[in-house]
Protein backbone atom coordinates (compact mmCIF):
# COMPACT_ATOMS: atom_id res chain seq x y z
CA UNK A 1 0.00 0.00 0.00
CA UNK A 2 1.14 3.13 -0.37
CA UNK A 3 2.57 4.91 2.36
CA UNK A 4 1.31 8.22 2.52
CA UNK A 5 -2.13 9.62 1.94
CA UNK A 6 -1.60 11.76 -1.52
CA UNK A 7 -2.54 15.40 -1.47
CA UNK A 8 -5.52 14.93 -2.78
CA UNK A 9 -6.98 12.91 0.13
CA UNK A 10 -6.10 15.64 2.51
CA UNK A 11 -9.49 17.37 3.85
CA UNK A 12 -10.40 19.93 6.58
CA UNK A 13 -11.56 18.65 9.77
CA UNK A 14 -15.15 19.47 9.44
CA UNK A 15 -16.94 19.95 12.66
CA UNK A 16 -19.13 22.55 14.49
CA UNK A 17 -22.08 22.43 16.63
CA UNK A 18 -23.99 21.12 14.10
CA UNK A 19 -21.97 17.77 14.33
CA UNK A 20 -23.06 17.01 18.19
CA UNK A 21 -26.42 18.08 17.09
CA UNK A 22 -26.71 15.48 15.02
CA UNK A 23 -24.90 12.93 16.73
CA UNK A 24 -27.69 13.70 19.68
CA UNK A 25 -30.66 12.71 16.94
CA UNK A 26 -29.13 9.78 16.21
CA UNK A 27 -27.88 8.75 19.53
CA UNK A 28 -31.08 9.57 21.16
CA UNK A 29 -33.03 7.58 18.88
CA UNK A 30 -30.77 4.43 18.90
CA UNK A 31 -30.08 4.59 15.44
CA UNK A 32 -27.00 3.02 13.64
CA UNK A 33 -25.30 5.14 10.71
CA UNK A 34 -22.77 3.85 8.18
CA UNK A 35 -21.00 7.14 8.49
CA UNK A 36 -19.49 5.38 11.98
CA UNK A 37 -19.85 1.79 11.29
CA UNK A 38 -18.03 2.07 7.87
CA UNK A 39 -15.50 4.78 9.40
CA UNK A 40 -16.68 7.17 6.50
CA UNK A 41 -13.86 10.13 6.39
CA UNK A 42 -16.89 12.28 4.94
CA UNK A 43 -18.45 11.76 8.41
CA UNK A 44 -17.58 15.69 9.74
CA UNK A 45 -18.63 17.31 6.37
CA UNK A 46 -22.01 15.67 5.98
CA UNK A 47 -22.97 15.98 10.08
CA UNK A 48 -21.99 19.30 10.09
CA UNK A 49 -24.61 19.76 7.68
CA UNK A 50 -26.89 17.84 9.50
CA UNK A 51 -27.06 15.14 7.34
CA UNK A 52 -26.57 11.33 8.53
CA UNK A 53 -27.26 8.03 6.93
CA UNK A 54 -28.87 5.78 8.75
CA UNK A 55 -28.00 1.94 8.55
CA UNK A 56 -31.48 -0.18 9.60
CA UNK A 57 -31.41 -3.90 11.33
CA UNK A 58 -29.26 -3.74 13.48
CA UNK A 59 -25.06 -3.28 13.14
CA UNK A 60 -24.46 -6.98 12.56
CA UNK A 61 -24.06 -7.90 8.96
CA UNK A 62 -24.12 -11.70 8.08
CA UNK A 63 -21.81 -11.22 5.60
CA UNK A 64 -18.13 -10.54 5.36
CA UNK A 65 -16.77 -8.47 2.45
CA UNK A 66 -13.28 -8.08 2.75
CA UNK A 67 -12.76 -4.04 2.41
CA UNK A 68 -16.28 -3.50 5.40
CA UNK A 69 -15.74 -2.52 8.73
CA UNK A 70 -19.28 -2.91 9.57
CA UNK A 71 -18.77 -6.55 11.80
CA UNK A 72 -19.77 -9.26 10.69
CA UNK A 73 -21.66 -12.32 12.31
CA UNK A 74 -25.04 -13.12 14.08
CA UNK A 75 -26.82 -10.45 14.67
CA UNK A 76 -29.41 -10.36 17.51
CA UNK A 77 -31.20 -6.91 16.33
CA UNK A 78 -35.03 -6.90 16.16
CA UNK A 79 -36.38 -3.72 16.51
CA UNK A 80 -40.16 -3.52 14.81
CA UNK A 81 -40.48 0.63 16.30
CA UNK A 82 -36.83 1.36 14.07
CA UNK A 83 -38.32 2.27 11.14
CA UNK A 84 -41.02 5.14 13.22
CA UNK A 85 -37.54 6.16 15.01
CA UNK A 86 -35.60 6.80 11.43
CA UNK A 87 -38.61 8.81 10.06
CA UNK A 88 -38.52 10.94 13.23
CA UNK A 89 -34.51 11.48 12.56
CA UNK A 90 -35.37 12.26 8.79
CA UNK A 91 -37.62 14.85 10.44
CA UNK A 92 -35.57 16.47 13.33
CA UNK A 93 -32.61 16.56 10.89
CA UNK A 94 -34.71 18.20 8.48
CA UNK A 95 -33.76 16.48 5.49
CA UNK A 96 -35.32 16.58 1.80
CA UNK A 97 -33.63 13.49 1.03
CA UNK A 98 -32.99 10.88 3.18
CA UNK A 99 -30.31 7.94 2.60
CA UNK A 100 -30.96 4.36 4.43
CA UNK A 101 -28.77 1.59 4.48
CA UNK A 102 -29.42 -1.69 5.70
CA UNK A 103 -26.94 -4.76 6.55
CA UNK A 104 -27.52 -7.93 5.17
CA UNK A 105 -29.50 -10.33 7.31
CA UNK A 106 -29.83 -13.36 5.32
CA UNK A 107 -30.98 -15.17 8.61
CA UNK A 108 -34.50 -13.51 8.52
CA UNK A 109 -36.74 -15.05 6.21
CA UNK A 110 -37.28 -12.03 3.84
CA UNK A 111 -33.90 -10.85 4.30
CA UNK A 112 -35.09 -8.24 6.55
CA UNK A 113 -37.17 -6.61 3.17
CA UNK A 114 -40.54 -5.97 5.16
CA UNK A 115 -38.11 -4.05 8.29
CA UNK A 116 -36.73 -1.79 5.26
CA UNK A 117 -40.20 -1.65 3.09
CA UNK A 118 -41.56 0.09 6.44
CA UNK A 119 -38.74 2.59 7.31
CA UNK A 120 -39.53 3.59 3.74
CA UNK A 121 -43.08 4.15 4.22
CA UNK A 122 -42.92 5.60 7.79
CA UNK A 123 -40.16 8.21 6.69
CA UNK A 124 -42.91 9.12 3.50
CA UNK A 125 -46.08 9.33 6.37
CA UNK A 126 -44.30 11.38 8.74
CA UNK A 127 -42.47 14.07 6.34
CA UNK A 128 -44.55 14.53 3.07
CA UNK A 129 -42.35 15.32 0.30
CA UNK A 130 -39.18 14.14 1.42
CA UNK A 131 -37.33 11.67 -0.54
CA UNK A 132 -35.90 7.72 0.33
CA UNK A 133 -33.03 6.48 -1.23
CA UNK A 134 -32.38 2.65 -0.42
CA UNK A 135 -28.82 1.21 -0.55
CA UNK A 136 -29.35 -2.17 -0.26
CA UNK A 137 -27.71 -5.90 0.09
CA UNK A 138 -29.14 -8.85 -3.12
CA UNK A 139 -31.57 -10.66 -0.51
CA UNK A 140 -30.44 -13.59 -2.49
CA UNK A 141 -31.65 -12.04 -5.66
CA UNK A 142 -35.29 -12.94 -4.08
CA UNK A 143 -38.08 -11.40 -6.53
CA UNK A 144 -40.47 -11.59 -3.63
CA UNK A 145 -37.99 -9.33 -1.38
CA UNK A 146 -36.98 -7.36 -4.01
CA UNK A 147 -40.84 -6.31 -4.78
CA UNK A 148 -41.49 -5.87 -1.28
CA UNK A 149 -38.97 -3.50 -1.19
CA UNK A 150 -40.12 -1.67 -4.42
CA UNK A 151 -44.00 -1.95 -3.18
CA UNK A 152 -42.43 0.67 -0.52
CA UNK A 153 -41.89 3.22 -3.88
CA UNK A 154 -38.61 4.25 -3.00
CA UNK A 155 -37.54 7.35 -4.60
CA UNK A 156 -34.06 6.07 -5.81
CA UNK A 157 -33.16 2.23 -5.55
CA UNK A 158 -29.51 1.98 -5.29
CA UNK A 159 -27.45 -1.60 -4.62
CA UNK A 160 -23.66 -1.76 -5.28
CA UNK A 161 -22.00 -3.79 -7.41
CA UNK A 162 -18.31 -2.03 -5.22
CA UNK A 163 -15.79 -4.24 -7.57
CA UNK A 164 -14.69 -5.49 -10.85
CA UNK A 165 -16.07 -8.90 -11.57
CA UNK A 166 -12.55 -10.28 -11.61
CA UNK A 167 -12.09 -9.25 -7.87
CA UNK A 168 -15.58 -10.27 -6.50
CA UNK A 169 -14.22 -13.46 -4.84
CA UNK A 170 -11.16 -11.51 -3.23
CA UNK A 171 -13.60 -8.58 -2.21
CA UNK A 172 -16.63 -9.50 -1.55
CA UNK A 173 -18.23 -11.99 0.48
CA UNK A 174 -18.85 -15.65 -1.10
CA UNK A 175 -22.47 -14.98 -1.27
CA UNK A 176 -22.40 -12.04 -3.64
CA UNK A 177 -22.42 -12.45 -7.56
CA UNK A 178 -20.95 -9.85 -9.84
CA UNK A 179 -23.68 -11.46 -12.35
CA UNK A 180 -26.39 -11.17 -9.24
CA UNK A 181 -25.93 -7.62 -8.78
CA UNK A 182 -26.83 -6.98 -12.07
CA UNK A 183 -29.51 -9.23 -12.21
CA UNK A 184 -31.02 -7.28 -8.87
CA UNK A 185 -30.27 -4.01 -10.42
CA UNK A 186 -32.36 -5.21 -13.75
CA UNK A 187 -34.83 -6.49 -12.20
CA UNK A 188 -35.35 -3.72 -9.67
CA UNK A 189 -35.66 -1.49 -13.21
CA UNK A 190 -38.47 -4.14 -15.13
CA UNK A 191 -40.38 -3.98 -11.86
CA UNK A 192 -40.14 -0.30 -10.94
CA UNK A 193 -40.61 2.00 -13.97
CA UNK A 194 -40.06 4.80 -11.23
CA UNK A 195 -37.50 4.62 -9.02
CA UNK A 196 -34.04 5.80 -10.42
CA UNK A 197 -31.88 2.47 -10.07
CA UNK A 198 -28.34 3.55 -8.83
CA UNK A 199 -25.18 1.76 -8.24
CA UNK A 200 -21.37 2.40 -6.77
CA UNK A 201 -17.90 1.13 -7.16
CA UNK A 202 -14.99 1.26 -5.34
CA UNK A 203 -11.60 2.14 -7.24
CA UNK A 204 -7.91 1.59 -5.89
CA UNK A 205 -8.33 -2.73 -4.79
CA UNK A 206 -6.26 -3.24 -8.01
CA UNK A 207 -8.88 -3.33 -11.21
CA UNK A 208 -7.52 -2.14 -14.53
CA UNK A 209 -9.05 0.97 -16.52
CA UNK A 210 -10.59 -1.75 -18.70
CA UNK A 211 -11.79 -3.84 -15.97
CA UNK A 212 -14.22 -0.18 -15.11
CA UNK A 213 -14.97 -0.04 -18.32
CA UNK A 214 -16.27 -3.43 -18.82
CA UNK A 215 -18.39 -2.78 -15.75
CA UNK A 216 -19.71 0.60 -16.21
CA UNK A 217 -20.86 -1.48 -19.60
CA UNK A 218 -22.08 -4.20 -17.41
CA UNK A 219 -24.47 -1.57 -15.22
CA UNK A 220 -25.67 0.61 -18.09
CA UNK A 221 -26.70 -2.29 -20.03
CA UNK A 222 -28.19 -4.04 -16.82
CA UNK A 223 -30.71 -0.88 -16.76
CA UNK A 224 -28.60 1.40 -14.20
CA UNK A 225 -29.00 4.89 -14.28
CA UNK A 226 -26.93 6.51 -11.49
CA UNK A 227 -23.24 5.62 -10.91
CA UNK A 228 -21.18 6.82 -8.19
CA UNK A 229 -16.98 6.04 -8.14
CA UNK A 230 -15.04 6.89 -5.80
CA UNK A 231 -11.55 5.78 -3.90
CA UNK A 232 -11.57 2.45 -1.70
CA UNK A 233 -9.94 3.33 1.53
CA UNK A 234 -8.98 1.05 4.13
CA UNK A 235 -11.06 1.42 7.69
CA UNK A 236 -8.14 -0.35 9.57
CA UNK A 237 -5.89 -2.89 9.23
CA UNK A 238 -8.59 -5.84 9.42
CA UNK A 239 -9.40 -4.56 5.94
CA UNK A 240 -7.83 -5.42 2.85
CA UNK A 241 -5.23 -2.82 1.63
CA UNK A 242 -5.36 -0.62 -0.69
CA UNK A 243 -3.59 -0.86 -3.80
CA UNK A 244 -3.73 2.56 -5.59
CA UNK A 245 -4.06 6.17 -5.13
CA UNK A 246 -6.69 6.89 -8.24
CA UNK A 247 -5.83 10.54 -9.04
CA UNK A 248 -8.46 13.33 -9.50
CA UNK A 249 -7.50 13.35 -13.02
CA UNK A 250 -8.39 9.50 -14.06
CA UNK A 251 -11.66 9.96 -11.70
CA UNK A 252 -12.95 12.92 -14.29
CA UNK A 253 -12.22 10.22 -17.17
CA UNK A 254 -13.99 7.97 -15.28
CA UNK A 255 -16.98 10.39 -14.62
CA UNK A 256 -16.66 11.16 -18.76
CA UNK A 257 -16.88 8.01 -19.66
CA UNK A 258 -19.61 6.98 -17.60
CA UNK A 259 -21.64 9.98 -19.35
CA UNK A 260 -20.63 8.55 -23.04
CA UNK A 261 -22.20 4.81 -22.00
CA UNK A 262 -25.37 6.36 -21.24
CA UNK A 263 -25.67 6.72 -17.91
CA UNK A 264 -28.24 9.84 -16.91
CA UNK A 265 -25.66 10.99 -13.88
CA UNK A 266 -22.66 9.95 -12.80
CA UNK A 267 -20.21 11.62 -10.65
CA UNK A 268 -16.50 10.29 -9.78
CA UNK A 269 -13.90 11.62 -6.69
CA UNK A 270 -11.56 10.64 -4.53
CA UNK A 271 -14.40 11.09 -1.45
CA UNK A 272 -17.24 10.35 -3.33
CA UNK A 273 -19.22 7.68 -1.78
CA UNK A 274 -23.22 6.33 -2.62
CA UNK A 275 -24.26 8.65 -0.35
CA UNK A 276 -22.25 11.39 -0.30
CA UNK A 277 -24.41 14.23 -1.80
CA UNK A 278 -26.61 11.93 -3.38
CA UNK A 279 -29.31 14.49 -2.99
CA UNK A 280 -27.95 16.04 -6.35
CA UNK A 281 -29.20 14.12 -8.50
CA UNK A 282 -32.51 15.45 -7.68
CA UNK A 283 -32.05 18.87 -9.16
CA UNK A 284 -31.40 17.07 -12.71
CA UNK A 285 -34.17 16.88 -15.20
CA UNK A 286 -33.74 13.51 -15.54
CA UNK A 287 -34.82 13.15 -11.87
CA UNK A 288 -37.77 15.62 -12.26
CA UNK A 289 -38.66 13.92 -15.33
CA UNK A 290 -38.76 10.42 -13.71
CA UNK A 291 -39.85 11.55 -10.37
CA UNK A 292 -42.77 13.95 -11.68
CA UNK A 293 -44.07 10.60 -13.59
CA UNK A 294 -45.62 8.52 -11.50
CA UNK A 295 -48.97 8.44 -12.91
CA UNK A 296 -47.86 8.59 -16.70
CA UNK A 297 -45.56 5.44 -16.35
CA UNK A 298 -45.14 2.58 -18.10
CA UNK A 299 -46.84 -0.89 -16.57
CA UNK A 300 -44.80 -2.72 -14.08
CA UNK A 301 -43.00 -5.83 -14.97
CA UNK A 302 -43.93 -8.75 -13.30
CA UNK A 303 -40.69 -10.68 -11.98
CA UNK A 304 -39.87 -14.08 -12.24
CA UNK A 305 -41.30 -16.44 -9.59
CA UNK A 306 -38.05 -17.58 -8.88
CA UNK A 307 -34.60 -16.40 -8.61
CA UNK A 308 -32.45 -16.49 -11.30
CA UNK A 309 -30.22 -19.49 -10.80
CA UNK A 310 -26.10 -18.34 -11.17
CA UNK B 1 -5.68 34.88 28.02
CA UNK B 2 -5.05 31.23 27.41
CA UNK B 3 -7.34 29.61 25.06
CA UNK B 4 -6.97 25.67 25.16
CA UNK B 5 -7.76 24.35 21.74
CA UNK B 6 -8.70 20.96 21.95
CA UNK B 7 -9.37 17.99 18.80
CA UNK B 8 -13.32 18.51 17.90
CA UNK B 9 -15.35 15.56 17.40
CA UNK B 10 -16.60 14.44 14.04
CA UNK B 11 -19.35 12.26 15.07
CA UNK B 12 -17.44 9.75 15.15
CA UNK B 13 -17.26 7.10 17.93
CA UNK B 14 -14.77 8.88 20.60
CA UNK B 15 -12.19 6.24 20.75
CA UNK B 16 -11.17 6.41 17.00
CA UNK B 17 -7.68 7.10 17.40
CA UNK B 18 -6.09 10.06 15.27
CA UNK B 19 -2.37 10.62 14.67
CA UNK B 20 -0.53 13.78 14.95
CA UNK B 21 1.61 14.17 11.27
CA UNK B 22 2.69 17.16 11.53
CA UNK B 23 2.38 21.12 12.85
CA UNK B 24 1.63 23.33 10.28
CA UNK B 25 1.67 26.52 12.24
CA UNK B 26 4.91 27.13 14.45
CA UNK B 27 5.03 28.69 18.63
CA UNK B 28 4.27 32.34 18.05
CA UNK B 29 2.13 32.35 14.60
CA UNK B 30 -0.48 35.01 14.69
CA UNK B 31 -2.89 32.79 13.31
CA UNK B 32 -6.58 33.68 11.96
CA UNK B 33 -9.65 31.36 12.16
CA UNK B 34 -9.75 29.14 9.58
CA UNK B 35 -5.78 28.67 9.04
CA UNK B 36 -4.41 25.14 9.10
CA UNK B 37 -3.03 24.31 12.60
CA UNK B 38 -2.07 21.13 12.50
CA UNK B 39 -1.89 17.67 9.61
CA UNK B 40 -3.76 14.33 11.36
CA UNK B 41 -4.05 11.28 9.93
CA UNK B 42 -6.72 8.07 10.14
CA UNK B 43 -6.63 5.16 8.83
CA UNK B 44 -8.75 6.41 5.78
CA UNK B 45 -7.12 9.98 4.95
CA UNK B 46 -5.77 12.92 5.78
CA UNK B 47 -6.76 15.74 8.03
CA UNK B 48 -5.66 19.24 8.81
CA UNK B 49 -7.18 20.93 11.41
CA UNK B 50 -8.04 24.56 11.27
CA UNK B 51 -7.83 26.97 14.14
CA UNK B 52 -10.88 27.89 15.96
CA UNK B 53 -10.66 31.00 16.21
CA UNK B 54 -7.30 34.17 16.01
CA UNK B 55 -4.82 33.81 18.17
CA UNK B 56 -1.19 33.35 18.89
CA UNK B 57 0.00 29.92 19.33
CA UNK B 58 1.55 29.94 22.50
CA UNK B 59 2.74 26.40 23.31
CA UNK B 60 2.20 22.89 21.44
CA UNK B 61 1.08 19.99 23.84
CA UNK B 62 1.33 16.97 21.30
CA UNK B 63 4.07 16.06 19.02
CA UNK B 64 4.42 14.34 15.58
CA UNK B 65 3.60 10.92 15.60
CA UNK B 66 1.38 11.16 19.12
CA UNK B 67 -1.98 8.98 18.96
CA UNK B 68 -4.57 11.40 20.37
CA UNK B 69 -8.27 11.71 20.51
CA UNK B 70 -11.34 13.29 20.37
CA UNK B 71 -11.13 16.04 23.31
CA UNK B 72 -8.00 15.74 23.52
CA UNK B 73 -6.00 19.22 23.94
CA UNK B 74 -3.74 19.80 21.02
CA UNK B 75 -2.46 23.46 21.98
CA UNK B 76 -2.80 26.75 24.09
CA UNK B 77 -3.95 30.10 22.46
CA UNK B 78 -2.62 33.74 23.40
CA UNK B 79 -5.97 35.95 22.84
CA UNK B 80 -6.68 39.12 23.02
CA UNK B 81 -9.28 39.69 26.40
Amino acid sequence: MPGKFPEWLRRPWASGETVGLTKDIVEGLRLHTVCQSARCPNIGECWAKGTATVMVLGDTCTRNCAFCSVPSGKPTFDDAEEPQRVAEAVRSMGLKHAVITTVARDDLPDGGAGHIAGTIRAVHALNPGTTVEILVSDFQNEPGALRCVLDAEPEIFCHNIETVQRLYPAIRDRRFSYGGALDLLRMARDYSPRAIIKSALMLGLGETAQEVETTLEHLSAASCEVICIGQYLQPSQRQTEVREFVTPRQFEDYESLAYELGFAFAVAGPFVRSSYRSEEVLETDFARRRLGAAEAGPERAQLPAEKIQR
Amino acid sequence: MKFEVTLPGLGEDSTEVVTVSSWLASVGDELKEGDDLLELTTDKAAFYLPAPRDGVLSEQLVLDGDEINVGDIVCIFEIKA
